[in-house]
């Protein structure tokens, strides 16, 4: 028996030694992103801020977003409650996500690799490796679960109690052990990393889908929900310890479970067995269309659904709206303008971020077309019949389907929720929503135009456009908060949008911004037919 | 014969290196050029112009009478190629890239691509992820070799593959020789280039220095001759054209400079001769030659 593990060690040293950046960015990033945002809470807790967001929160669409609080009354709804209710449930995730891939990593990753080959040529036990990850994983998560609560405590705020901090982080440390050992599982079963990876985080996005349903329901229900013994703690208001405990039973089982698979399997071969593929390709791959949309579509797809939830999660605000806004001086001073109503006017500066938002896809399907040149995934097409015209312009094709349905989504997710909170108090039409969303289309189309022009003639900039977008958007966002100047606004291509509906459609500017686009991308063009292939020189 | 490439004067900077300084090659109608250089002397930035990815400074550059920049759609309808470092879409299997690489290039035989696949040992049906570099290498070559052109560009084909498919592979390219086809050949693997090429192209440091079929390379240079005698070998050491003399008892090996041959015949026979092997020189020894000197 102990043979199986070992030297597991001398690996375990091996870890630290190799990953201590990593865990360095890990527990600071992860650490601070958890516990860092106290400042921000005291902030919107201001004046009715706490009686605000505890009506917001109350809404089914929210509750199954983040989560519930044990509070009934707003009177007792604290910044401690508050800060627990809207981040732990998300922290633990991310704890989670990141400690698969991390785990999977260390594990199947490295026998894909034929590191581990070479690794168990050596007087390495068969369950080293495995073991060594896992107690690096707790390591980890302890002095992520100390620093949490460390920073916690820090800000000295009244309600974020010592006990309820170092549960805080305690939490957010065992969501990740859950998550290792799930992970330790999959990469056991499945046939190859990439696929262990993928099922370990299929189960945490179906836990995540199965609470927000349980609690929206009956939250008793989630309690037995592994995801459930994370942020149905309770920190800072009932710290309920023992959910704790399930957690830690759960991830020995697991990983129990993890080793004796483990013993049973051959080196790099899980228990499933490799799907096979096609060996014949279908029509619609055989073009070049069809070849950049197949490696795209996982990505397109990915950002439709984050649009239609983004939209839905501002959609649901609408119903409580009056409270929201007005809960807040810095809220208020950002959304509301004079003889509108405060629908319309949130209306027009989400609609912005919204768009915005959108405005990633288009930018990454150009930069794409780079990133496939610079792998030399393309050598062999370019010496085929293939134009770089219609490598270049189908790449722009996309992007621009890519945006137009993308606004169609978040619009009309946006829309269609915030219809359905408002129910016959609305003072707007879905109509309203789409006219609002398409009327940033020339945004969005010069966005491109700029990814275009970069990857006609300075492709490695193409990465800057994401700047630019991140600086125009910011702009945009605190115009009414900062005093900023008329120049300064104008460097942002959304500043010369009027926000519709507040403001008037104004076709000259659609035009202008459109074609503009247009000329940036045709420019690029000329760069791209022109320019030599960068091909990993 | 018709040039099928015909290379004058080329030249090719990358910011201020400067990767190609004079590269003038041709390559006849049915013709297999062996291109042979260490790595970064320019060989696949010559291909790459070729092909028309990048751009030359100077010099001409035509296939089939065609400019390879202007013209490159209608060259690359008869033209194949393979990358020495094929890369692939994880996503898809190999089946599916050699079909769409087929499809893109036009004119594809899926007969011949599921001999291919079969002589090759391929799994098609295998996600491009799965497979290694020699299995990569395979998916570029069946997809090129699948297709019919009249000019085949391999840049290090069978980098990754074992002994036994670069046989494959040699069969393969035999085949299109034999059908009167002309292959551009750039290879690390001598004994490669010895077996299929015509004609030998050396490069180095962007620059061609030798140009000719094996034979004529070979008398630029020496062959090693082994030699036992009846009398006292060391003689042998004194005659023009001998180098590089070591004597075991009476039996001497040395290089000797073809010119010089009879001379050097005529000494041996004086002495008796009991033994005589000749080798040519290699390919190897041409190469060497070259990079070291």
């Amino acid at each position: 028996m102990k043979e199986e593990f070992a030297r597991w060690d001398t690996l375990f040293v091996q870890f630290l030694k190799r990953d201590w950046k990593k865990i360095m960015v890990w527990v600071l990033g992860l650490g601070l992103f958890s516990a860092g945002f106290v400042p921000a809470f005291e902030e919107i807790a201001k004046d009715q801020g706490l009686l605000g967001m505890f009506e917001t929160l109350q809404n089914p669409a929210m509750i199954s977003m983040v989560g519930p609080t044990p509070i009934e009354t707003a009177a007792d709804y604290t910044l401690g409650a508050m800060y627990a209710h809207e981040m732990l449930l998300f922290c633990s995730l991310f704890s989670m996500i990141i400690t698969i891939l991390h785990v999977v990593g260390h594990t199947r990753k490295e026998e894909d690799l034929g590191l581990m080959e070479l690794v168990r040529s050596f007087q390495i036990g068969r369950h080293a490796n495995s073991l060594a990850t896992f107690v690096e994983t707790v390591f980890i998560h302890v002095i992520l679960a100390l620093f949490i609560a460390v920073v916690l405590i820090s800000f000295k705020a009244d309600t974020i109690s010592v006990e309820g901090s170092f549960l805080f982080g305690a939490s957010i440390g065992m969501a990740g052990l859950i998550g290792a050992s799930i992970a330790l599982v999959t990469a056991q079963i499945m046939p190859t990393s990439s696929a262990a990876t993928g099922s370990a985080l299929g189960v945490i996005g179906l836990l995540y889908l199965v609470r927000a349903g349980t609690d929206v329901l009956n939250v008793d229900l989630s309690m037995f929900n592994p995801l459930g013994w994370t942020y149905l703690t309770y920190p800072f208001t009932e710290n309920h310890w023992i959910l704790l405990v399930c957690g830690l039973v759960f991830t020995v089982l697991l990983s129990i479970i993890a080793f004796v698979l483990e013993g049973g399997r051959d080196l790099g071969a899980g228990y499933l067995p490799q799907k096979e593929g096609r060996g014949n390709a279908k029509k619609s791959l055989l073009s070049v269309r069809g070849l950049l949309i197949k490696i795209q579509k996982g990505v397109i797809m990915g950002w439709l659904i984050a649009f239609v939830i983004m939209g839905a999660a501002y959609g649901s605000i609408y119903g409580d709206m009056q409270t929201f806004l007005e809960s807040n001086e810095i809220v208020k001073q950002m959304f509301s303008h004079s003889d509108v109503s405060i629908e319309e006017s949130f209306t027009g500066t989400i609609m912005m971020v919204l768009i915005s938002l959108v405005s990633i896809l288009p930018i990454a399907t150009v930069n794409k077309l780079f990133t496939e040149e610079s792998s030399l995934r393309l050598s062999q097409l370019f010496a085929t019949k293939v134009t770089r015209g219609q490598l270049y312009w189908t790449s722009i094709g996309i992007a621009f389907f890519s945006s137009v349905v993308g606004i169609l989504l978040a619009a009309g997710g946006l829309g269609s929720t915030a219809m359905a909170a408002m129910e016959d108090r609305s003072v707007m039409s879905i109509m309203d929503f789409f006219a609002a969303g398409y009327n940033f289309l020339p945004s969005v189309l010069f966005f491109t135009g700029l990814a275009a022009f970069a990857l006609g003639w300075a492709p490695k900039l193409g990465k800057v456009v994401y700047l630019y977008l991140g600086y125009s958007f910011i702009l945009n966002y605190f115009e009414g908060l900062l005093d900023l100047p008329e120049w300064l606004l104008n460097t942002a291509i959304q500043s010369w949008i009027p926000r519709m509906p507040i403001e008037d459609f104004d076709v000259r500017t659609f035009i202008i911004i459109t074609l503009m686009s247009i000329a940036l991308m045709v420019i690029g063009y000329v760069g791209y037919r022109r320019r030599d292939m960068i091909e990993g020189i | 014969m018709t040039n099928i490439v015909e290379v004058q004067g080329l030249q090719k900077k990358f910011g201020k290196v400067q990767a190609l300084k004079d590269v003038t090659f041709s390559v006849a109608a049915g013709e297999v050029v062996g291109f042979i250089g260490p790595n970064g002397a320019g060989k696949s930035t010559t291909i790459r112009i070729l092909l028309g990815i990048i751009k030359r400074d100077a010099g001409n550059a035509k296939i089939f009478g065609k400019d390879v920049w202007k013209d490159s759609l209608e060259i690359h309808q008869r033209v194949s190629y393979v990358p020495g470092d094929v890369t692939l879409w994880g996503n898809l299997t190999g089946g599916e890239i050699i079909d769409l690489f087929m499809k893109l290039h036009g004119g594809g035989d899926q007969k011949k691509r599921d001999e291919l696949i079969r002589r090759f040992e391929l799994d098609p049906k295998k996600k491009a992820k799965g497979y290694s570099k020699g299995n990569r290498q395979k998916v570029g070559l069946i997809a090129a070799l699948s297709v019919d052109s009249d000019l085949y560009i391999f840049d290090e084909p069978t980098s990754g593959l074992d002994p036994l498919m670069e046989q494959v592979f040699q069969e393969e390219v035999e085949k299109i020789k034999d059908s009167g086809k002309s292959i551009l050949l750039s290879s690390h693997i001598l004994s490669e280039v010895e077996r299929l090429a015509d004609k030998i192209v050396i490069i180095r440091q962007g620059k061609i220095v030798e140009t000719g079929t094996l034979d004529e390379l070979r008398h630029l240079t020496r062959s090693t001759i082994t030699l036992a005698t009846e009398g006292d070998v060391a003689e042998i050491a004194t005659v023009n054209g001998v180098y590089d003399f070591k004597q075991k008892g009476n039996q001497a090996t040395f290089a000797a400079d073809h010119q010089h041959i009879n001379a050097i015949l005529v000494k041996a026979t004086e002495l008796g001769v009991k033994k005589l092997e000749a080798v040519p020189p290699t390919l190897e020894d041409l190469f060497m030659r070259h990079y070291k000197g």
